[in-house]
């Protein structure tokens, strides 16, 4: 197993964060110290659900709880870009069936599917509240909208 | 009559260039409101809230100043901003967070400073990413500036802001679930009674949540006084009280789905489902409109036949539908309303916590059976079966659930309002034995026939300010 630890920088990050709750109450800082863990290490594996349930005094449960329980933490490893597809009705009145079948097409995955090289995840995402955009795709934190597949040709262009 | 017109308030220069930055916002007139704040007690504010008529805009529609009054006594006390905007549909909460992070400090101020909270926390949906990075520069510089922290404007009165990520799980726009994940837990909603957060919250303390546009209202509220607060919004005929006291203000209307210019916008309660739409643009290439979802996804549908509706608290509400997040989804003729009403509970089935049987069960079992319509393979009496496991769900005819929270509710809205609004399209699937999309004409069920249509809606007087 992976052994797993903040680097410097972050453990203060985290200790920064453990001010923002009542001292009692620290698990509180679960969601942020998971997505901290998250960033450094691409995914939640069980080193880092170890590690976070020492830094907040809980239990390996109460970690592995919360990380199944919210889609956008990862337990096992994913590709070094995530694309985030948003499928739901007002994207889906707006064509992103095209994209969709476009993105599976060219990428040769299917939704949770990691391309051959490792590069890229592709994920269906629920509304991503910006329907005014639609249809609209994130890519990593940025969120790209109005999307034609010859945009998308140029946004995956990029990543490669 | 000219043509409807939006009235920005809120959304007020939302497009000037760095308007997220303490500088520019202080330039068009941001934090004014802190110099009569503090010069007001908290009945004195309460009184002032209530009386605006102000009502949250994150769905239930509840009368802030009567949840105010509910506020538990114990310390401390917590404010929580409901940034978490995953109802499909929704979008203004976005670009405020983006475009204008400052207005929501403001008014967290003041919600805090009239409900004595020295914490406020802002859970904000983990794919907010820029609205997130913004804001969190927004509480920085409002710190650095004496406007938050231990002395809020000079005053002696503390307050901090802090920003909270969610990951991803749409029930965590539900305050009870919401409040769950802010103590890092799963999001699961807890029972009411006992756990009405205002009485007991986050951290088991007395907590109001309040979703950000509503927080938002707060600065112009208090800044322009409730009088002028109340001259915004609906006006019916037949009230002799001026303002429907009920539906005051402006509204942040999300349009999206097939009209030309879709986007957010504000204006003054009261305008029909028609004049919205016509305020975006109209429907795409003027095609005719086939049905619109008026409130967010889990409000039931509207027909063709009903869009003289005004989009406001009372009259959807009498429309057996709701205002919810003032999300409008307009589909037209070419959409398939069992392939729409499909993808809605797929969205359910998706996002179900999973804590009560009726809804971790019922939600998907509903979804197989729209799929299965749609998919030609719906077999007869599937349609009345549908309604039924639905409404077993939470039933709409009662308004009662048999869940823990009102997704369930927000599960059947949906499934049962467009089985029987649009139920000649279903059957059409049935008997045909594959998808096809009905003229708009055919594929509605008359109004009289089997759904609650408004027979009769108060009639509105057009104000001076609606009009070119
Ligand atoms: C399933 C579900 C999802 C919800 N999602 C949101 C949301 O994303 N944002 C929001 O402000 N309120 C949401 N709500 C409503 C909240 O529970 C709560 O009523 C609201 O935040 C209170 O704020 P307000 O008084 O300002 O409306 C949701 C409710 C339910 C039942
Ligand atoms: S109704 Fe659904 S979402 Fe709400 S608590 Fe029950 S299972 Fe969870
Ligand atoms: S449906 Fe795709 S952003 Fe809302």
């Amino acid at each position: 197993m992976e052994p797993f630890e903040f680097t410097p920088e972050r453990l203060a990050q985290f200790h920064e964060l453990l001010t923002h709750y009542p001292e009692e109450h620290a698990r509180a800082a679960m969601l942020p110290t998971l997505h901290l863990a998250q960033e450094q290490n691409g995914y939640i594996s069980q080193a880092v659900q170890t590690y976070v349930a020492g830094l907040l005094g809980v239990s390996e449960a109460q970690v592995l709880d919360v990380v199944t329980f919210y889609p956008m933490f990862f337990d096992a490893p994913v590709g070094k870009h995530i694309v985030r597809v948003c499928k739901t009705l007002p994207c889906d009145l707006c064509g992103c069936g095209e994209i969709i079948e476009h993105l599976k097409e060219r990428l040769e995955v299917d939704f949770d599917e990691t391309t051959e090289d490792g590069n890229i995840t592709l994920l269906s995402s629920e509304c991503l509240a910006a329907c005014d955009q639609a249809p609209v795709i994130m890519i990593n934190d940025d969120l790209h909208g109005r999307l034609t597949p010859e945009r998308v040709d140029e946004l995956m262009d990029a990543l490669e | 009559m000219g043509k409807p017109k939006e009235r920005r308030i809120l959304y007020e220069n939302i497009d000037t260039p760095d308007m997220h930055t303490l500088d520019v916002y202080r330039q068009h007139g941001g934090y004014a409101s802190l110099e009569k704040l503090f010069d007001m007690d908290a009945e004195q504010l309460l009184n002032e809230v209530r009386d605006s008529g102000l009502r949250g805009r994150g769905g239930a529609g509840v009368s802030a100043g009567f949840k105010w009054n509910l506020m538990g006594k114990g310390e401390p006390k917590y404010l929580i901003a409901n940034a978490d905007e995953s109802e499909p549909g929704t979008f203004s909460n976005r670009y405020i967070l983006q475009h204008k992070p400052h207005m929501l400090i403001e008014g967290m101020i003041i919600a805090a400073w009239s409900l004595g909270i020295h914490k406020a926390y802002v859970y904000i949906r983990g794919e907010f990413t820029l609205g997130k990075k913004r804001l969190d520069a927004a509480i920085q510089e409002a710190y650095a500036a004496g406007i938050l922290g231990e002395s809020v404007a000079g005053h002696d009165f503390a307050l901090d802001i802090y920003t909270h990520a969610g990951a991803g799980a749409y029930i965590c726009g539900e305050e009870t679930g919401l409040i769950e994940s802010l103590e890092g837990k799963r999001g699961q909603p807890r029972v009411k009674p006992p756990f009405f957060p205002a009485a007991i919250g986050v951290f088991m303390q007395p907590t109001m949540v309040h979703n950000v546009e509503t927080l938002s209202n707060l600065p112009y509220i208090i800044s322009n006084g409730t009088e002028w607060y109340q001259s915004l919004g609906a006006v019916y005929k037949d009230t002799p009280r001026g303002v429907d006291p009920m539906n005051t203000g402006t509204k942040l209307y999300c349009v999206s789905g097939h009209v030309e210019k879709p986007g957010v916008y504000e204006v003054e309660m009261g305008l029909t489902v028609r004049e919205l739409v016509e305020l975006a643009g109209g429907v795409r290439g003027g095609n005719e409109v086939k049905a619109v979802i008026p409130g967010g996804s889990s409000a039931p549908v509207l027909t063709p036949y009903e869009l003289d509706v005004p989009v406001d608290f009372t009259c959807l509400q009498m429309a057996k539908t709701m205002l919810g997040s003032g999300g409008i989804i307009v589909m037209d003729e070419t959409t398939c309303t069992v392939r729409a009403l499909e993808n809605l509970m797929d969205f359910y089935a998706h996002e179900s916590c999973g804590q009560c049987t009726p809804c971790r069960v019922g939600t998907p079992w509903t979804r197989d059976i729209v799929a299965r319509i749609e998919a030609g393979k719906g077999r007869p009496g599937d349609v009345d079966h549908l309604i039924e496991v639905a409404n077993n769900v939470a039933n709409i005819d009662t308004f009662t659930w048999n869940t823990i929270c009102v997704f369930g509710i927000a599960v059947s809205w949906p499934a049962v309002s467009f089985a029987r609004k649009f139920r000649p399209e279903f059957e059409a699937h049935i008997e045909q034995g594959k998808c096809v999309i009905l003229p708009v004409s055919e594929a509605v069920a008359p109004p009289e026939e089997n759904y609650a249509w408004p027979q009769e809606l108060p009639e509105l007087e057009r104000k001076p300010t609606w009009d070119y």
